[in-house]
């Protein structure tokens, strides 16, 4: 609560100093970027990184020094709970690092308050990334920074389980997952088929997926659109899940690996991390991962992180130097072994580390087509009005297109942003 | 008699459960930190650790710069609640019992800074502090706090108490103010100041946004800030780095306030706040 208060008073500062104008310039897209001169990197270059990454770069980092001999890498390490306060007060003060590692959900406001350096577009190619990735770090069509790793959703279930359900290989299509649910209760003993989360924080990275499979979009002219039959119709999908009590609508935090190693569970939608936590909790060779199940299309989420360099950066080219680097396809493969950071250069999957693994396969496929929500700058505040919405419908019942009229009607009133 | 005992029994039985109730938590934060990840998950949870494991400590100290976390929370907290007991006491006294102009007012100025919720000022406070150049130094973690509105009340509200007569008696014998206030009012203050020392150490070892935001390199970190590192991840929390990285912020803290516990009660009981 304590820290919501505070991310709204960082952000309202953010806000105030763009309108006054002494946010740099505001000009409202189509922003250039300066070249980068050539040659080694030289100098200090400093770098504010969240959670493990941030505890692994400056290490990982030598590798790149050993290549520039005059360059330096300080790496700051940032927790992931506050990151956001962290870099919008430093932006606010003008304190920022010359590197910064941001969120995809957080690169639109940051963005917009004009602290973030446009990409060079002389030193990275929009194709060498997935196009999902890339385009979170598009704000009005300037890109600010450049996708670092990625990860996507898919559906995680228990290859016993699924065997005698009937469905050896997974669920493929929107009928099949619900049959497929259906069958875990009924003929393999679980007691939940799937287990969706019902609304709450970051529902929306379960929900959206959906909607795009069902050919939806929540953009459209760079206006808003949750609002429409094909959104309604994924929603009212998602909560028939929790209707016909096919998934758990009350699950407390951290119950969901271990009923899911006892097979009480017997699947659930989440992202390649799980991976780590369920071998860790004894599941190892039970599981599987399916991509999200076809209406239209199979189109998740994509999400990880962005890497951006600041207009206030001290060293502005050693630091683009740097992201280049770190972006080279045999670095990305090298810091996947370091860290288990899925690489957001598509060629980085070449390699047999990622290609061999049947499971990262099924996440690779699935980070072609996936996507992000588009990068307004009022995104985090709306997505916190349709996870409330999304709880509603989950939870108590509420009708699915009321939810969604709700949350455009929020939507208008808050506007892109942009 | 046997009305007494039930009376007695019962109270006991009260007091039992709220004392259960209120440790409960921190020992179970307690004994967890010695469980592996997965017992720690495991539904439905366990209270004695199946294998005792120092796992979680290891890694803490092994991924942790401790020393040095611990060093910067250390200073922190000491400069900041001598500097409390200090300016609150000094202020406080003045408001209570010094009769100058503008006191009235000033009183209500402080008051009024009660009612400022810290997040309102927080990012201009942070924008000032590194306009004068303190971003990233022990100055700007420590200055801003330095003095409260909250201490400067309480302060004031205990030395209403102290009666006139005493500071009177003292002048009359020819003591100066600032020996009248060092010799006569502080030691006189002892349960207050043991309250505002101790309140004002927690929330300063606590205190997290700011250093969080005032540290731009991490050799600044102080121990909380330092245990959000690695404990919290972007998908998942490692709920034993956590529970055991809590113990340890936990422990000075406990120390601190066994070591005044006597006067805390006391000044509580005396000043009606706590």
């Amino acid at each position: 609560m304590r820290q919501r208060w505070l991310a709204v008073a960082a952000s309202a500062a953010l806000m105030v100093s763009v309108t006054a104008g002494c946010g740099r310039d505001d000009s409202g897209g189509g922003e250039t970027a300066k070249a980068v001169e050539e040659g080694k990197a030289t100098g200090e270059i400093t770098v504010w990184a969240m959670g493990t990454e941030g505890e692994k770069l400056g290490e990982f980092a030598k590798a790149f020094t050993a290549e520039n001999p005059e360059a330096k890498v300080n790496v700051t390490a940032v927790p992931w709970d506050s990151a956001q306060q962290k870099i919008s007060s430093a932006i606010a003060a003008g304190q920022t690092p010359d590197v910064s590692m941001i969120g995809t959900t957080m690169q639109g406001e940051f963005a917009k308050t004009g602290a973030l350096d446009p990409t060079p577009a002389d030193l990275f190619q929009k194709d060498a990334f997935f196009p999902g990735a890339w385009d979170t770090t598009v704000v009005d069509d300037t890109p600010y920074g450049i996708p670092w790793y990625v990860e996507t959703r898919g559906i995680f279930y228990r290859t016993d389980l699924a065997r005698k359900a009937g469905f050896p290989d997974g669920p493929t299509t929107w009928e099949d997952l619900t049959a497929f649910a259906k069958a875990l209760q009924d003929k393999a003993g679980a007691k939940w088929g799937i287990s969706l989360q019902p609304g709450k924080t970051g529902s929306w990275q379960s929900i959206l997926p959906f909607g795009w499979s069902n050919g939806a979009s929540i953009e459209a002219d760079g206006k808003w659109t949750f609002d429409t039959p094909q959104m309604a119709e994924a929603l009212t999908y998602y909560q028939s899940f929790f209707k016909d009590k096919l998934s758990p609508a009350d699950l407390p935090q951290g119950a969901l690996e271990p009923a899911f190693v006892k097979g009480e569970i017997g699947a659930f939608m989440s992202g390649p991390w799980h991976v780590g936590i369920l071998n860790e909790q004894g599941a190892k060779g039970k599981f599987a991962v399916a991509p999200m199940p076809t209406k239209q299309s199979s189109t998740s989420f994509i999400g990880g992180s962005n890497l951006a360099v600041f207009k206030d950066a001290k060293n502005r080219d050693a630091a683009w130097k740097f992201l280049a680097w770190l972006s080279k396809p045999d670095v990305q493969v090298k810091w996947y072994q370091a860290v288990s950071d899925l690489p957001a250069v598509q060629s980085a999957w070449d390699d047999p580390a990622l290609s061999a693994d049947p499971m990262l396969k099924v996440f690779g496929t699935q980070l072609e087509s996936a996507k992000a929500p588009p990068s307004f700058p009022t995104w985090t505040q709306l997505a916190a009005t349709f996870d409330v919405e999304a709880e509603k419908v989950c939870v108590a019942g509420a009708d699915p297109a009321a939810a969604l009229k709700a949350v455009q009607s929020q939507a208008e009133s808050i506007g892109t942003g942009s | 008699m046997t009305r007494d005992r039930v009376a007695k029994l019962s109270l006991y039985a009260i007091l039992v459960a709220g004392l259960l109730v209120v440790v409960g938590p921190f020992l179970w934060m307690l004994l967890s930190s010695f469980k592996t990840e997965a017992e720690i998950r495991s539904v439905p949870p366990t209270w004695w650790p199946s294998t005792w494991s120092l796992g979680n400590y290891r890694d803490l100290f092994d991924r942790l710069d401790f020393p040095q976390y611990f060093a910067n929370s250390a200073i922190v907290a000491v400069l900041v609640t001598l500097g409390n007991l200090l300016f609150c006491s000094l202020l406080g006294y003045a408001l209570a019992k010094l009769d100058f102009p503008g006191r009235k007012a000033l009183f209500l100025v402080v008051l009024g800074m009660l009612m400022v919720p810290g997040m309102v000022t927080f990012v201009p406070q942070f924008v000032l502090v590194s306009n004068m150049g303190l971003a990233n130094s022990y100055a700007g973690l420590v200055l801003p706090f330095l003095a409260g509105p909250f201490g400067v009340f309480l302060m004031r509200q205990f030395l209403l108490a102290v009666p006139d007569d005493l500071i009177e008696a003292a002048r009359v014998d020819g003591a100066g103010e600032w020996r009248i206030f060092w010799r006569v009012v502080l030691p006189l203050c002892k349960p207050a100041l043991a309250t505002l020392g101790i309140l004002t150490f927690l929330s300063s070892w606590n205190n997290f946004l700011w250093p969080l935001v005032v540290a731009t390199t991490d050799d600044k970190y102080t121990l909380p800030v330092a245990l959000a590192l690695y404990a919290i991840g972007q998908n998942r929390i490692y709920y034993g780095l956590l529970l055991a990285g809590a113990v340890v912020v936990v422990l000075p803290v406990l120390i601190v306030f066994l070591a005044l516990q006597r006067h805390f009660m006391r000044g509580i009981a005396t000043t009606g706040l706590k």
